[in-house]
């Protein structure tokens, strides 16, 4: 993908923390760990990467601890380059600047001037797929559009994506507009957050927008300027991820044990790239028993494990039963405990004996680096 | 001002050629070790914990992969802009090319190399073995003693002794004898082939040894014997911990199945001293509702749908539901196939182990190499 940018913003990604509860109290969503050694937003950035982007800017929003952290100098990313390579850009903090996408993207204006570019791929790193960009840009360039919306069909019999964003379209498939579906459809057109612009038409919006000072994020600005534009949309069919709160974070985690989902994101599109951390092998010991999991590197493993997601360095002790859960980083799970239906964050830990149990609707969380104790 | 420079020069042009199978495309040192390591990786991440800045890596024997591995050192953090790492294959001058003939001549050839860094010590390193050392403490000791040279030695049972440099010491360490690969050895520490020497003193022997037409041009051999000669003053220092030299076939898959052994001496998961390696971005590994994985160490990418027992796995292995594997070391992206049953094995790179094939027994003694060709016994 020549002559594009590569533009990763949260959107209003920023007003769903809250639905995370304690995983996203000093982090991004982007930044939760996912699928063992990842953080979301490497899916992103390697899938621009692996698409032959080499300009990847990154609007961080307030937590940017962990983002500079992850993300450094885009290393990991071969984003680490004499030109181009990643930009980060945290919010600015004067009185007198707005807040939300649309400022962030205007602050930046001579980030847009000085890119040779004249494309612009732009991505809120909540969503989660392996999207085949050659093919949406290659239809983006030869349409000669302003814009190209990403979206995928949805049969949402459960009620599972209500409040996502939907494409509202004719019958000719012309895009119309964006609105928010209610669960009123069998089948809604999801939009996934990936949008391809003319850089031109982006900088044009995001102007008008500030001077009519209608819109916070860049959805809104082009709802309301729907019409000046040539508007067109392409159907993304692969597997796709929406991660709003802490139960779809937990559910898309464990999807990666189905092995068409893994094989698809970790696999079709390229290498995932992530920070590495030049860990060991997993050592299994002679009474573990591991059933239906995904086991990152450096884990001792000396108890039973059953549909889990176990991320870098972690511990099981002996006697201990892990099922359905999810354990980031360096946690640890002590002799003869038991967790059931949990998510315990990076350094947590569960004493020896203690018994922890979610529901398997609504995962309990133990907080990072929190020590539960039987006591 | 850096005070004390260490320049270290490793040595990775060995062959290995007891390692057979193991080494028919690449070195020794990149020989792939413990579940995700090449051999050299051991002294690599040794000397980036020891914090020495510059080091350079000699290469000669089929050097691709190890060039490939190495790059410009970033996984060891050597890609710096004061110091780091350079690769330093043979090369031709005014009076022809040469490859290098000894350990003592492939340092003598690079002089130009160590002159302009100028150093005030020179560690001599060897790509060949699995340990973890903190240099700086040979180099404490070094400079204690005030010595020319000092030789880090270890213990080795008495019957294996005749297959070592043995060094005999007076009671303050101070080398009285070298006594290379002895019958009838007078102790058992035996030099591990890591030398501190003082640059100046150094330099004037590799001139000499090579101006030496009798010469092997070996530290070992010639080298060091002839300083001891001259009554330059040689210590040694005694080295506690984990060290092999994985010379054989036998002794590569021991070394493997040390690190699933319980009481085994290598901790690989000290943080304080990470062995590192280039990263094949690999997903988590994943294991099955049908696999069985006890006492063994998995890699990355893996996907264990059959029974692993005792076995150390490399990166991006298939093992499919019925298969099983005992005592093995598989190395990276093989597939063993349902019905199959490798016992005792070193399965190779890429190596695919069909459907209902049967290699080795439970405790029959001999160790399988596997290759694409079919399998060997040792």
């Amino acid at each position: 993908m020549e002559n594009c940018l590569g533009i990763i913003t949260m959107g209003s990604m920023d007003k769903q923390e809250s639905n995370f509860g304690p995983l996203c109290k000093k982090r991004p969503i982007y930044m939760l760990p996912f699928g063992g050694r990842y953080r979301l937003i490497d899916f992103t950035i390697s899938n621009m990467v692996n698409h032959g982007i080499s300009t990847v800017a990154v609007y961080t929003g307030d937590k940017i601890r962990s983002t500079m952290d992850h993300l450094g100098n885009g290393k990991p990313w071969d984003l680490n380059r004499r030109f181009n390579g990643l930009f980060l850009y945290p919010p600015l903090h004067n009185s007198s600047s707005r807040k939300g996408e649309i400022a962030e993207l205007y602050s930046t204006l001579d980030f847009f001037n000085n890119a040779k570019d004249e494309n612009v791929l732009l991505i809120h790193p909540n969503y989660l797929g392996s999207v085949n960009l050659k093919e949406a840009y290659a239809e983006f360039i030869e349409k000669d559009s302003d814009m190209t919306l990403i979206y995928k069909k949805k049969v949402d019999p459960w009620g599972q994506y209500v409040n996502c964003d939907k494409l509202i379209m004719d019958k000719n498939n012309k895009f119309k507009n964006i609105g928010i579906n209610l669960g009123t459809e069998q089948e809604f057109n999801m939009y996934i957050g990936m949008i391809l612009l003319k850089k031109k038409v982006l900088l044009e919006i995001v102007k008008k927008a500030i001077e009519d000072g209608e819109s916070t994020y860049l959805k809104e600005a082009i709802i309301a300027y729907k019409h000046e534009y040539k508007i067109n949309t392409y159907e993304f069919k692969g597997h796709i991820e929406v991660i709003n709160d802490l139960k779809n974070f937990y559910d898309a985690n464990l999807n990666l044990l189905s092995k068409e989902i893994s094989q698809e994101l970790f696999f079709s599109g390229g290498p995932v790239f992530t920070k590495t951390k030049d860990e060991p092998s997993t050592f299994y010991s002679e009474d573990s028993q591991v059933y239906n999991s995904l086991v990152a590197n450096g884990c001792i493993i000396e108890g039973t494990v059953e549909n889990c997601i176990v991320f870098r360095g972690v511990k099981i002790g002996k006697n201990a039963i892990v099922k359905n859960s999810i354990l980031m980083q360096k946690s640890v799970v002590h002799d003869n405990a038991i967790v059931v239906n949990t998510i315990m964050d990076k350094y947590s830990s569960i004493g020896e004996g203690l018994r922890i149990t979610g529901n398997s609707s609504m995962p309990y969380v133990v907080e990072k680096s929190k020590e539960l104790r039987k006591d | 001002m850096v005070e004390n420079k260490v320049v270290a020069m490793l040595l990775a042009g060995g062959q290995g050629s007891r390692l057979k199978a193991l080494t028919r495309k690449i070195a020794k040192p990149a020989v792939p070790f413990g579940g995700k390591y090449r051999i050299i990786d051991f002294a690599l991440s040794n000397a980036t914990n020891s914090r020495i800045s510059d080091i350079g890596i000699l290469t000669q024997y089929k050097p691709f992969q190890l060039n490939t591995h190495i790059g410009i050192g970033q996984a060891w953090d050597y890609d710096r802009n004061v110091g780091g790492l350079r690769v330093l294959p043979p090369f031709t001058s005014e009076d022809g090319g040469r490859w290098y003939t000894g350990t003592a001549n492939a340092i003598f050839e690079n002089i130009d190399y160590l002159d302009e860094l100028n150093p005030q010590y020179v560690l001599i390193l060897s790509g060949d073995h699995i340990y973890k050392m903190d240099y700086r403490q040979l180099l404490k000791e070094h400079q204690e003693k005030g010595a020319d040279v000092t030789i880090s030695v270890i213990e080795v049972p008495w019957e294996e002794a005749p297959r070592f440099g043995i060094i005999n010491t007076d009671q303050d360490n101070k080398i009285v004898e070298f006594d290379e690969k002895p019958k009838n050895p007078k102790n058992n520490m035996a030099s591990m082939g890591i030398y501190m020497f003082n640059w100046v003193e150094l330099r004037k022997y590799l001139i000499k040894d090579s101006k030496n037409p009798n010469s092997e041009h070996d530290f070992g051999k010639n080298v060091l014997p002839d300083m001891l000669n001259d009554g330059k003053k040689m210590y040694s220092w005694n080295f506690k911990g984990y060290w092999k030299d994985v010379g054989t076939i036998r002794s590569y898959w021991e070394a493997n199945m040390d690190l699933i052994d319980p009481d085994n001496e290598l901790n690989m998961y000290d943080k304080d001293w990470r062995i590192y390696t280039r990263n094949r971005n690999l997903p988590p590994h994943y294991l099955s509702r049908s696999s069985k994985v006890r006492n063994s160490l998995i890699n990355e990418g893996c996907t264990v749908k059959g029974e692993v027992r005792n076995s150390v796995f490399f990166s991006d292995i298939y093992i499919e539901k019925g298969a099983k594997i005992n005592n093995s070391v598989v190395l990276s992206d093989s597939i063993v196939e349902a019905g199959a049953e490798v016992n005792n094995a070193i399965i190779l790179e890429g190596v695919t182990v069909k459907k209902g094939d049967k290699i080795g027994e439970e405790g029959d003694g001999n160790i399988y190499v596997v290759t694409k060709k079919g399998f060997t016994i040792e």
